[in-house]
């Protein structure tokens, strides 16, 4: 099973944040809880790239910035025909790169 | 804190290096050398700034080879790597040597060598600017960045992808005055934007950027000389002055910001920068904005306080903006034209602002002989950014 | 009179339709007329061709230096059912692209050479040759195999084509790559331009070929100004 994407939930203050960082953005605290990114969210904004790294050989990939109902922003692959800014989305953990042979997984999204 | 001068500047041709790395750099300093009449007076340190020697041309510690090749020993040598805006990050410490008085005579010099590599790996390096688990293993592009930044605005503020090609066309025209300029072509909204042969000459780069809305893969060196104010005068006939310096940070990955539309540190230095020279964007009478993409010259614009948020692309539209404008962008032709070897960019950004300030640019001088110049360097995707006031005179 | 041994060793030459004649603006605002050039204009082609034949840069070399000899081939009725398109900007040449029918129905592509570099002279007369193949000469399919890495992204990824690698391209490399009528014409609209009929004035300015001037020519191809971050 695919490992989950987790953003991190301040111990102390209970700030939600992703991607994870040493101090908490709100109250500086150190300890974090892991929090799955998953579930359904809001398209904010996307692309179709077309240039790419030289590991990649379709002729474009879709990306977009996804508010998520759980609480943060992502970025993430859209395997979704024609997006449009403001359409909801769910998400899944799928391949998104293949680096130096290895495959990377992250976050998938597609339409609801 | 002691008043810091530009005393001297020089310049490589951008585009394609004929030679190494390291002789583009050394023509670049040995002009700004020349211009500043040094005459035995020695640099007491130099400030190389520079993005990705290690990766593309096998180099590392340029300042000390610099520092070798052109015979400056002893003096004190560092090399800054600070992503777009090496250029500005080296030019601040050396602004800081030589006003805490650490430093009287500061060598700032920035040099990239991107070409020695092909435009796929020179995309790619670039992009490991992004955020290494958040951003960069989506395959996400600097230019990627840049459309996800830009649809936003657009959908926002009503910026067309016509707005996005009158910024090129304008930096573009500029650029064919400036024999440095990396590209030196014009190009008309038809054959790249209405025409019916437009979507072919212009393709999809990252929707909604094309081809024209980004900037090239340049080679180019810039350099500087700086010097205390009250030295000012006997090295150098138009020394201009360095009135104001300011820097932002904000969050790595573009979609952390509260709001992706908003470039928060390019807003903040802008601030710092006109707060240290007792000055307000009314006072600027020309900026060299950082436009790697059409739309961050619009949208930086407005951050730095020149138009209301989201009102730049109308200021554009009434050709505020042109060489003849009310406020001249870009006139050297910007990263567009000019081109944008990257570490090197805010270097070669003060160097065409001084020129404009002295009066020397040439055929790309604005013709309001402005007293006050602007610029933004834009490190990352706006995680780090630069700004600086100069002005004519000691 | 060809006498008997000269006519073996030329061979018989399938019927072509021609390659009507069209224009397009480029990014600067010039346009750039894309015609079918005849074997009389080769010796002309070959003379601006030559010097690029020593450039290092890209693959112009072995591209130019191939073109040169397929031409020539064309030109001493080595080649069958060759055929070359020229691109012209204010009579310059800008670019020469070559293929043949290999029969009927499938065609080969050979080489695409861009002259004036950094505003898509090699995009635009690429497409022409697919558009001379599918549309003209009427083919089911061309084979198509790329020998520099900005040549497999423009054609392989940006068509995109699909491998027939059971093919043996007959450039000898890497085996072959096909554009179908399907893939064609799913590309055509965003890929296909130009206007036609070419007024006749304008037309006229693509005769005779001129060649560009040598050095900005050289430049221009060392330069890649198509490069973007």
């Amino acid at each position: 099973m695919a490992r989950n994407i987790e953003a991190a939930k301040c111990v102390q203050c209970g700030k939600l944040h992703y991607p994870t960082h040493f101090y908490c953005p709100s109250c500086k605290g150190t300890k974090f809880q892991g929090v799955a990114i998953e579930g359904e969210g809001t398209l904010v904004t996307w692309t179709r790239s077309h240039v790419l790294p030289l590991d990649y050989s379709t002729m474009y990939i879709t990306l977009g910035i996804v508010q998520m109902d759980m609480g943060v922003k992502v970025m993430g692959q859209l395997d979704v025909g024609t997006p449009q800014t403001g359409m909801r989305l769910r998400s899944r953990i799928g391949k998104v790169r293949e680096i130096q042979g290895s495959d990377i997984k992250g976050l998938v999204f597609t339409a609801i | 804190m002691r008043d810091v001068a530009i005393v001297g500047v020089g310049s490589t041709q951008f585009g394609r290096a004929q030679w190494s790395l390291l002789k583009m750099m050394c023509e670049a300093s040995h002009e700004a050398i020349q211009d500043a009449s040094l005459g035995d007076r020695k640099i007491d340190a130099v400030f190389v700034a520079n993005m990705g020697s290690a990766r593309n041309n096998r180099m590392a510690g340029l300042a000390s080879a610099l520092v070798d090749r052109m015979n400056l020993y002893p003096a004190a040598a560092e090399t800054i790597e600070n992503g777009p805006a090496s250029g500005a990050s080296a030019f601040k410490m050396g602004f800081l040597g030589v006003a805490s008085g650490f430093y009287d005579v500061v060598l700032v010099c920035g040099g990239e060598r991107m070409r020695e590599v092909n435009n796929l790996e020179a995309t790619e390096f670039v992009s490991f600017l992004s955020h290494r688990y958040a951003e960069y293993v989506y395959g996400v592009t600097l230019p990627g960045l840049a459309a996800l930044f830009a649809r936003m605005y657009m959908e926002r503020y009503g910026v067309t992808n016509e707005h996005l090609a009158m910024v090129a066309i304008k930096n573009h025209a500029n650029g064919l005055l400036n024999r440095k300029a990396h590209i030196r072509d014009s190009i008309t909204m038809e054959g790249i934007l209405t025409g019916p042969d437009a979507i072919n000459n212009n393709p999809w780069v990252s929707e909604p950027l094309r081809f024209y809305d980004c900037c090239p893969v340049s080679d180019g060196s810039s350099a500087l000389i700086l010097a205390p104010a009250n030295l000012a005068k006997e090295l150098c006939r138009k020394p201009v002055r360095v009135a104001g310096i300011g820097q932002g940070t904000d969050t790595h990955a573009v979609h952390e910001r509260p709001d992706p539309t908003e470039l928060t540190a390019v807003r903040i230095a802008s601030q710092k920068a006109f707060h240290m020279a007792g000055l307000t964007p009314q006072d600027i009478g020309v900026a060299e904005l950082h436009d790697a993409f059409t739309i961050l010259e619009i949208a930086e614009s407005e951050e730095a306080g020149f138009f209301p948020k989201g009102e730049g692309h109308k200021a554009l539209e009434r050709g505020e903006t042109q060489i003849n404008g009310r406020l001249p962008i870009n006139p050297s032709g910007g990263l567009k034209a000019r081109g944008h070897p990257v570490g090197n960019t805010g270097v070669s950004q003060l160097v065409e602002l001084s020129l404009q300030l002295r009066g020397d640019a040439g055929k790309y001088q604005v013709p309001s002989r402005p007293k006050h110049g602007f610029t933004v360097n834009f490190g990352g995707f706006g995680n780090n950014v630069i700004a600086t006031v100069l002005s004519e005179g000691v | 009179m060809i006498d008997e041994l000269e006519a073996m060793l030329r061979p018989p030459v399938l019927e072509m339709a021609p390659y009507p004649p069209k224009s397009i603006v480029l990014a600067n605002g010039q346009t750039m007329v894309v015609r079918q050039a005849s074997i009389d204009e080769v010796d002309a082609m070959l003379r601006i061709i030559q010097p690029v034949t020593w450039l290092n840069r890209d693959f112009y070399d072995i591209v130019s230096a191939r073109l040169f000899a397929e031409l020539l081939g064309w030109k001493k009725y080595r080649v069958r059912n060759e055929y070359c398109l020229v691109g012209t900007v204010n009579g310059e040449l800008a670019g020469i692209v070559n293929g043949r029918m290999f029969d009927e129905q499938h065609g080969v592509s050979y080489h695409t050479l861009a002259l004036k570099r950094g505003v898509r002279v090699g995009a635009h007369l690429f497409a022409a040759k697919m558009e001379h193949h599918i549309e003209y000469l009427k083919q089911d399919e061309v084979w198509i195999v790329a020998e520099s890495p900005i040549g497999h992204r423009r054609w392989m990824i940006e068509y995109p084509l699909q491998t027939k690698f059971e093919v043996q391209h007959e450039l000898g490399g890497a085996p072959s790559w096909v554009l179908t009528r399907d893939t064609y014409f799913k590309a055509k609209p965003r890929l296909v331009t130009g206007t036609r009929p070419v007024p006749p004035e304008l037309l006229a300015t693509s005769y005779p070929i001129r060649e560009p001037d040598l050095q900005t020519m050289l430049v221009q191809i060392e330069d890649t100004l198509e490069a973007r971050i």
